[in-house]
């Protein structure tokens, strides 16, 4: 992977604009101030918002009610992101999320990696039929899902007994991604066979073939799968909303909303900040796997 | 062989994990004490302070006592128009919950609580119940399904006494005909920048508060025939009165703020927070005002409603307790039991009352906001000197509406598809509010066919 | 499975025998681990994807309140959606969202995209602030924006506009505002995605085509005309429709923002399915619902069909 990227280096060195274009004053100068623009407009337009919603953490709220974009006119109040963490509960919804996004994430990986070994690398004789099933869900947009799968989570078929209000009833339909199982899938099925059939000539069996040859090859994949997961979990509302009816177990994206008419604006701004600084740290930190994750998402969907 | 034996075996258990493990959470139906009755009731809003549960668990502990072949759960809950029916048929609800008004036709014609008419004698006063408000909970067989059992209101006016002073008002003498809200609106607008009169547009809350205003104005939103066949009346001229009303306040004194997004909660909020001069809503909210926005208990003002025109009336609200359809006779007679104990134990004798009022003491929630009769007028006065050292409103901030509210008219929510009614009048608000061309025939009599339609497959 | 014809008996005797025989071999052949493995994704997509499936196609015609038995009554709901009067103003609404968003929401990225894949040093940093967004969790960038759409002179917006003497604007509180408000927040929560997409396939350009454009004497905007666009095609194709797709599901926006309002200038398709199946009217009208959300799926997919036949043959 990394080697590859280096040795196409000096093909990306370069863009629509040639070098001998590039010394042309008036080319420079507008390449120039067309750079400068843009990044005046990225900050103003991606981080103004965030910087606002951090200055109304801390802006007392008959400040941010009267006069919204002036500077701590009555002072800073602090006391906006304690009260928020502890009084309306955020530590509490701030954990039920990250079981609910670590549960989703672990089906999600659980069902794409041992199926994409199933698809890819086993396929037994009912692999194509399997595979075609599940191709097939890729084109059910899930609008179709909400209602009978709601009906299926409070009836679940063999189990009967309502998934409602238990954190299965998030993390197994995000099981269900078509999309996860066919990127793992045909990633597996990019990785070369002579090593599946060396490791098999030493005597490994199916399950340490998985776990030692299949798996760590795939790291790469498994990091773009995992962050996605981790952020869909993070990012998902009408679901939980559906089926988390329980106050105590419901993740943020689901409480906020509700609190939002018992809290006082200052500190629902001060939950709203709190809520936003988890998934960009973890994005600032994870930046690579996110951008080329992105990226690829792009290109493996065309 | 052993590493293939071992992935087996960890590939197995995960796989079992995905199909087994998730029926443990759900399966909690454990006897504990056998031969007890496992009942299920709504406990305190999520969120309520430690000293609160610890209340309720006493009087559990004391239900319990005098009832040991019963055994209580309380299961937080907090009761949404727009989550209810999931719950409902979710079957997430314990076996006795909370209903409004409103709903109560809906679900009995529904079949989907139970039939109490028969226990009816079991409760306080033999069942003795304020016709007036009992007729919520009753089918259209005359069968009592539900229960009045809390939160029984009437909307009333409330008013900001601080904007009031600014505007040059006397806060004592809020206004008593709409012409007199509009000016007073007008004259705090003018005086102070913010909206002098607000009202709910979404979630329904529009429907709602539109069908006060109709009331007020001796209107009606269905008439019902003697077979109980129910017509939408939603063009009627008392509701397109109320319409131009607030088209004038809004079209011609923009004496209404800038933001016409406000539901039950919201307006609450910015009434708190001193963005409003007046609104209406039930008489209760000061609760919600004080609990849970903070506001100042010193600017708060409650008035009626004006009411103006012959048949002219307040709309009333309030909680219905129900059982769940699914009660066997046994759970049926327990709920009962518990509901007499729990919802109404208070008004029957003053240890009850004070066990309540002390809960709601200890969970910060303010005692002595203005109720209206569930049993006789006797019973409630009785409750209210039980009650009485209790009290930390500002009672005299609310006499212009305790004064007056016994000798008005209580007029019921339109009896069929109450929601539906209101879910069609919201965008008529809403564009009145929003559209300066706005028609207000053309969209009631839009909205009144959509009523009807609603109503009629609700009554086939 | 009675088996009593002849020569079926003799192959069940035969196959009796040799039973144990083909499970070891079977077994030995990984069988069974392969069926372990498959395990996982037959339960998960069996219980949470084809069963929901097959559901929702019965249940459109089916009047269901989950209390009482359902019934079949043929083709009832679909015929008390169409005759729904929201029907057409959510249809109206969804495509005007649709459209709103291919207007803002698509020469935007497209933009930023090409201008920032001519950015040397800083483009980490660029790409960093453009993904920003995408990132904060969408319910929060709702909430965010709903409060800077205030529509008193003092909210957010209007004092930012009211200093280069714009406005008040009413933001959400006027039909004809309301909906460009909740497409310029949804296009600020996902533009960054776009753009890296772009930005991946615009790098992966091959430098050789713009140094032969060169050759031929084509200058930058040429070169972007010529070469870069084409090269971006298939990639712009593909997010079009993805994105047509997923406007056509809009529901958190005007969930969150408007509620459907004001006077349902906002209520989309989505947001019916979600009032019919679980909104304030307490008939929990699962069946409508369904009928409508097939509507939907099948109208996307004959779209989609269409789509890709006609682009076909430009795309490559």
């Amino acid at each position: 992977m990394k080697r590859s990227t280096k040795s196409s280096k000096p093909a990306l060195e370069r863009g629509i604009v040639s070098a001998y274009e590039r010394r042309q004053t008036g080319t420079r100068i507008s390449v120039g101030a067309i750079n400068v623009f843009l990044f005046l407009f990225l900050m103003l337009a991606c981080l103004g918002p965030m910087y606002l919603l951090i200055k109304f953490a801390i802006t007392p709220t008959q400040d941010i009610i009267r006069t919204p974009l002036a500077m701590f006119p009555n002072g800073v109040e602090w006391s906006n992101l304690s009260r928020a963490w502890t009084e309306v509960r955020v530590s509490r919804y701030f954990m039920n999320t990250i079981l609910i996004a670590s549960g989703s994430w672990f089906f999600q990986l659980l069902v794409a990696t041992t199926g994409g070994y199933v698809l890819s690398v086993l396929r037994p004789k009912y692999a194509s039929i399997l595979n075609a099933l599940v191709i097939c869900t890729l084109f059910v947009p899930s609008v179709v899902l909400l209602v009978p799968l709601y009906l299926t989570i409070l009836n679940p078929p063999v189990i009967n007994t309502s998934l409602v209000n238990t954190v299965w009833a998030v993390w197994l339909p995000a099981g269900a991604s078509a999309f996860n199982v066919v990127i793992v899938t045909r990633f597996f099925d990019s990785l070369p066979r002579e090593i599946f059939e060396a490791a098999r000539v030493d005597g490994a069996g199916p399950f340490t073939l998985f776990w030692r040859v299949v798996l760590p090859m795939s790291k790469p994949i498994l990091g773009v799968v995992s962050v996605f997961a981790f952020i869909a979990a993070w990012k998902d509302f009408l679901w939980p909303m559906l089926v988390l009816k329980d106050p105590m177990i419901q993740p943020l994206s689901v409480r906020l909303p509700a609190i939002q008419a018992q809290t006082e604006l200052g500190v629902f701004l001060a939950a709203l900040a709190i809520s936003t600084a988890v998934p960009v740290v973890f994005f600032l930190v994870f930046q690579k796997l996110f951008l080329s994750g992105a990226g690829l998402g792009g290109a493996l969907k065309g | 062989m052993k590493t293939y034996i071992k992935g087996l075996a960890v590939v197995g258990a995960l796989s079992l994990a995905v199909s087994f493990a998730a029926c443990s959470p759900a399966n909690n139906d454990d006897p504990g004490d056998s031969g007890k009755l496992n009942l299920t009731v709504v406990g305190l809003l999520p969120g309520s302070t430690e000293e609160a549960y610890a209340r309720l668990a006493e009087q559990v502990a004391d239900f319990e006592k005098s009832n040991p072949d019963i055994k209580v759960t309380t299961v937080d809950y907090e009761w949404k128009a727009t989550t209810f029916a999931a719950d409902l048929a979710g079957g997430t609800l314990p076996d006795v919950f909370e209903i409004p008004f409103t709903d109560g036709k809906t679900l009995i014609a529904n079949n989907q609580i139970a039939n109490v008419n028969d226990l009816l004698a079991e409760f306080p006063y033999k069942g003795a119940f304020n016709e007036g408000v009992l007729q919520y909970g009753k089918g259209s067989d005359g069968q009592v399904y539900a229960i009045p059992a809390k939160s029984i209101y009437g909307v009333g006016l409330h008013y900001n006494r601080d904007l009031f002073t600014q505007a040059g008002l006397d806060p004592d003498q809020p206004p008593a005909t709409w012409d007199e809200v509009r000016t007073a609106a007008k004259a705090i607008s003018d005086a102070t920048g913010v909206a002098g009169f607000c009202q709910m547009a979404q979630s329904n809350t529009g429907g709602w508060q539109i069908t006060v205003d109709t009331y007020a104005r001796g209107g009606r939103m269905e008439t019902v025939d003697a077979d109980g066949k129910a017509t939408a009346t939603l063009d009627n001229d008392a509701t397109k009165a109320s319409l131009e009303f607030l088209k004038e306040l809004r079209w011609t004194d923009n004496s209404m703020g800038a933001n016409f997004t406000y539901d039950w909660g919201s307006i609450n909020q910015a009434f708190a927070a001193g963005q409003c001069g007046m609104y209406t809503s039930g008489q209760d909210v000061y609760v919600n005002l004080v609990d849970a926005n903070g506001m100042s208990p010193d600017i708060y003002g409650l008035a009626m409603v004006p009411l103006e025109g012959a048949d002219s009336g307040v709309l009333g609200g309030g909680t219905l307790a129900a059982i769940s359809v699914n009660a066997d006779d046994a759970t049926k007679a327990a709920a009962v039991k518990w509901i007499s104990y729990f919802y109404l134990g208070r008004y029957v004798d003053q240890a009850g009352a004070v066990a309540y009022t002390e809960i709601a003491v200890a969970n910060g929630t303010p005692v002595g906001v203005p109720e209206l009769p569930i049993f006789s007028d006797a019973a409630l006065k009785d409750y209210q000197t039980w009650i009485e050292p209790y009290i930390n409103v500002p009672v005299d901030q609310m006499t212009p509406f305790t004064s007056q509210i016994g000798s008005a008219k209580l007029v019921n929510e339109p009896p069929v598809s109450t929601q539906d009614v209101y879910a069609a009048l919201d965008p008529v608000v809403q564009a009145v509010l929003t559209d300066q061309n706005a028609d207000i025939d053309a969209l009631l009599a839009e909205a009144n066919v959509a009523a009807q339609r609603e109503i009629d497959r609700a009554q086939s | 499975m009675k088996r009593s014809e002849q020569p079926v008996r003799d192959a069940a005797t035969v196959s009796q025998t040799r039973l144990p025989e083909r499970f070891k071999l079977w077994f030995r052949k990984g069988g069974l681990s392969a069926l372990l493995f498959a395990l996982p994704i037959i339960v998960v997509f069996g219980g949470f994807s084809w069963w929901p499936i097959l559901r929702a196609m019965v249940m459109a015609f089916q009047d269901t309140n989950l209390i009482g038995d359902a019934t079949w009554v043929g083709l009832d709901n679909f015929r008390w959606v169409l005759t729904d009067p929201d029907f057409p103003k959510a249809l109206r609404n969804t495509g005007y969202f649709a459209l709103l968003a291919l207007i803002i929401g698509f020469p935007i990225p497209l933009i930023g995209a090409v201008l920032m894949s001519e950015v040397k040093k800083l483009r980490g940093l660029f790409s960093v602030l453009a993904y920003l967004p995408v990132v904060i969790p969408p319910v929060v960038s709702v909430l965010l924006w709903k409060f800077f759409y205030d529509g008193a002179r003092t909210g957010v917006f209007n004092t930012l506009l009211g200093h280069i003497g714009l406005g008040p604007f009413p933001w959400l509180n006027d039909k004809h505002w309301a909906m460009p408000s909740l497409v310029l927040a949804a296009t600020w929560a996902g533009a960054g995605a776009t753009v890296i997409i772009y930005l991946a396939a615009l790098i992966s350009v091959p430098a050789e085509l713009y140094e032969a454009a060169e050759l031929d004497g084509a200058g930058i905007w040429r070169k972007i005309w010529h070469v870069t666009l084409p090269k971006l095609r298939g990639v712009l194709f593909i997010t079009l429709i993805l994105q047509i797709i997923a406007t056509a599901q809009v529901f958190l926006e005007p969930y969150l923002f408007t509620g459907g309002g004001p006077n349902k200038a906002t209520l989309t398709i989505l947001l019916m399915i979600y009032n019919y199946a679980f909104g304030a009217s307490l008939g929990a009208d699962y069946g409508p619902a369904t009928a409508l959300s097939l509507m939907l799926a099948v109208f996307l997919a004959i779209f989609s069909l269409i789509y890709f036949r006609l682009t076909r043959g430009w795309s490559q």
